[in-house]
């Protein structure tokens, strides 16, 4: 005769007290956890899926390197371990996945073994637990100070990463954009280091497609972004021909704006802007509209940078970005506005590592958002500082 | 305190568009009637359902924040009963039901849940994918949603909001059976009426003089329509963003126009799916009736008819296609030329505002004005003066 498998309460009560153990810091995989007595766990309810308990699981396996490596442990991860179990998978994929082998329903989806959820699962869960994050910590104050009055009149346009992280620059040294008249400053760039950087900004303001659905979009309307397409910018501005400057060469941006010299600018790697970019997309649902870009240029201020690529573009997009770098160039041309710089830089870059690295891939994302729920320091005050410059 | 608490959580594709639309329309004879349905547009039980479950919708997500809180609070706030009802709180996973019940306080909560028979819930929630942008033939949607592992969005999308037993299983699990109410959708054929009357007995609505008019329904599409939509979709969803495809594709296209066409072919299931579809649907006929819910109509209602005569979607030819085609072209230049003249009266209106921004401009002291600003803008030391210039005047007007 053989023996009989575990009964319901017994496989609910092994799977309660591994939720237990994960929430006490354990690292133990579901399949390998041979369960305590159920007096022990003290817990009842519905389980938290399988995305939510494997996610903790490894944010415990990376608290505990990490720990090993700074010699101690903050305490609070009880209180991360239960907002992880309550944090829901973001979006319209799967629900709530049962553990195989704990007690489940006869109905609903199929019962995993958490280790095999993938890191793309992970990360929609990932994304809630950040956002939460970046809500708590509200958004950076806008450093100002007094307009010069002498200062030069322009305003920015073009580069969308470049210009929005100058703009704040020259607002803190009191040389807000606008005024009367002023030069219009069209910052332009390799049109796919444009694309690439154009996409790469809307994932820290509002959030977007996927890098590869967003530049299909644009590529099958054969049409630019409103942003990468300079001549457009130009002309959203009805700005006067003398006044418009288009500048290539960035070691004279300066002067077209009236300062000596300007920060340099990181431009973010593609796991940074992956994870903001899902991060947006919650953050729509937590606060009303207008407060979501402060937040997200609050992300992008203090997401921590491990080296990554920026986000480049596959080499099936390149002749279209060619063609379109081209037609880019002609209208400038015959709009005879003035360049400082050389248009061809405007053609795409032929690098080979920019046909090469396209994006980030789902682990290494999930890598980066685990890293940051981990370590709180991107949170902590003093961050703000010296993380636009490198 | 809010006494009772009716909360309809789905089935989608079950005449709930045109049940909300009444209540949203009713709602002040509602309120004199100790029934609050508490909404400021049609749509408001869906935003609170996006924020409940934490759904992203193609932007719309942006409107829903603290939207649930925000239901709560008015359903716990009511004296008498509440209603709350939309399709996709079906979804919700068991966290976000507990959550969901908690914050209804201490009412006597009521789930109902509207169910119809999976014969033509499987075609329904096709076309509602075409009507979402998706391009998956019909083939492949059954393909995905037989797939017992359900990994694809769809498939696990279709069962969370399908599964009548598992919605239950996470709905009513902490209610007893007697506060579970299934609502089942008449057969074809069966009196228009029918099913509102089954809703209006569920709901306590009977003997309240309501306007019953449909103004907002979920039409269906016939065969071909569905198609030309789907291969519609081929072509422009990878180019047509969602703000954009909203109002042009599903609303001006799929129901106002395709919708029409009534004398097509509907939609069923071919022989072998739909002995699948009923062998399913009689274990979950068999499992409801254990559990002894209220049942408004009969669980019978669930298997479906008897297999009809299959017009298959995905082999619709050129000719079938063509007739809803040019119905489609002809709504979409209609459409065009009404932009056209909209954008013309803004043309216009823009014009009259840059006439009389001239005709200011024509006097001599403005001009002088203007002289004397551009010489001073072209010196820094003209721009401080003009600055200095211009904050005394802030601080006078102030």
């Amino acid at each position: 005769m053989t023996s009989a498998g575990p009964t319901a309460a017994e496989s609910s009560a092994r799977a309660h007290s591994w939720v237990a153990h994960l929430r006490e810091g354990g690292t133990t995989p579901w399949l390998a956890w041979a369960g305590r007595p159920a007096t022990e766990t003290g817990r009842t309810g519905p389980l938290p899926g399988a995305q939510q308990l494997e996610l903790l699981r490894r944010i415990n396996v990376a608290a505990q390197l990490s720990a090993q490596s700074r010699g101690g442990n903050d305490g609070s991860s009880t209180r991360l371990a239960d907002r992880v179990l309550a944090a829901p998978a973001a979006g319209r994929g799967k629900a709530d996945l049962p553990l195989v082998g704990a007690t489940a329903p006869g109905f609903g989806p199929r019962p995993v073994d958490p280790e095999s959820v993938s890191a793309h699962e992970l990360l929609r869960v990932a994304s809630v637990v950040l956002a939460d994050d970046l809500v708590a910590l509200g958004a950076d104050p806008v450093r100002t100070s007094w307009p010069r009055p002498w200062r030069r009149r322009f305003r920015l346009v073009g580069d969308p990463v470049l210009v929005g992280a100058l703009r704040e620059d020259l607002l803190a040294r009191g040389r807000p954009e606008g005024g009367p008249r002023p030069f219009l400053v069209a910052v332009g760039a390799p049109l796919d280091d444009l694309l690439a950087r154009t996409w790469t900004q809307r994932c820290f303001e509002s959030g977007t497609k996927p890098w590869a659905e967003w530049l299909r979009f644009w590529r099958e309307r054969d049409q630019l972004p409103a942003r990468a397409d300079l001549v457009a910018s130009v002309r959203r501005w009805n700005a006067r021909r003398p006044l418009v400057r288009i500048v290539t060469d960035l070691d004279q941006l300066p002067r077209q704006v009236g300062v000596r010299h300007l920060p340099d600018v990181r431009v973010p790697g593609a796991d940074q802007a992956e994870l903001a970019r899902r991060v947006a997309a919650v953050v729509g649902l937590k606060v009303p509209a207008p407060e979501r870009p402060a937040l997200m240029r609050t992300l992008q201020r203090r997401i921590p940078d491990h080296g990554v690529a920026p986000v480049g573009v596959p080499t099936r997009e390149r002749e279209w970005v060619a063609s379109s770098a081209e037609r880019m160039t002609r209208s400038i041309t015959r709009a005879g506005y003035s360049v400082v710089g050389d248009l061809a830089d405007l053609a795409p870059r032929t690098a080979p590592s920019a046909t090469t690295g396209t994006g980030a891939d789902d682990q290494q994302v999930l890598d980066l958002a685990i890293r940051m729920v981990v370590d709180p320091s991107w949170r902590g005050a003093g961050q703000t500082e010296g993380q636009v410059e490198r | 305190m809010s006494k009772r608490v009716l909360l309809h959580v789905g089935c989608p594709k079950t005449g709930t568009s045109y049940l909300q639309d009444v209540l949203f329309r009713n709602q002040s004879l509602l309120r004199e009637h100790d029934i609050l349905y508490a909404a400021d547009r049609f749509d408001a039980h869906f935003l609170a359902a996006l924020d409940l479950m934490t759904l992203p919708w193609g932007g719309l997500e942006t409107e829903a924040v603290g939207e649930w809180d925000r239901l709560a609070d008015q359903v716990r706030g009511w004296h008498g009963t509440a209603i709350i009802s939309h399709e996709i709180f079906a979804r919700a996973t068991p966290a976000q039901v507990a959550r969901a019940l908690a914050s209804l306080g201490d009412a006597e909560v009521h789930l109902v849940l509207s169910v119809r028979d999976l014969v033509r819930q499987i075609p329904a929630e096709w076309q509602e994918n075409v009507k979402h942008r998706s391009h998956i033939t019909y083939a492949r949607f059954l393909q995905t949603i037989r797939d017992p592992a359900r990994d694809s969005k769809i498939g696990s999308w279709f069962w969370a909001v399908q599964e009548v037993p598992d919605i239950l299983d996470r709905w009513g699990t902490s209610l007893p059976a007697d506060r579970v109410h299934l609502v089942t959708v008449p057969p074809p054929g069966s009196d228009r009426g029918e099913l509102w009357r089954r809703f209006s007995r569920t709901f306590g609505l009977d003997d309240l003089p309501l306007d019953l008019t449909a103004e907002r329904e979920n039409p269906s599409l016939g065969v071909p329509e569905t198609s030309l939509l789907r291969t519609i979709n081929q072509r422009v969803t990878s180019i047509l963003a969602p703000p954009d495809y909203r109002p042009l594709v599903r609303e001006l296209l799929a129901h106002q126009t395709l919708s029409r066409g009534v004398a097509s072919a509907r939609l069923g299931l071919a022989p072998e799916d739909h002995a699948w579809a009923q062998e399913m649907s009689r274990s979950w006929v068999e499992v409801l009736a254990e559990r002894g819910y209220d049942v408004a109509g009969s669980l019978d209602d669930l298997i479906g008819t008897d297999l009809g005569t299959f017009a298959d979607p995905d082999t619709a030819t050129a000719d079938e296609l063509l007739p809803p085609a040019l119905d489609a072209i002809s709504a979409l230049l209609v459409e065009a030329a009404r932009l056209r003249a909209v954008e013309e009266r803004l043309h216009e209106e823009l014009r009259e505002a840059h006439e009389e921004r001239d005709r200011a401009r024509l006097t001599t002291s403005y001009r002088i004005r203007r002289k004397v600003v551009a010489s001073l803008e072209d010196s820094a030391a003209g721009r401080g003066t003009l600055d200095a210039y211009r904050r005394v005047r802030r601080r006078g007007a102030g």
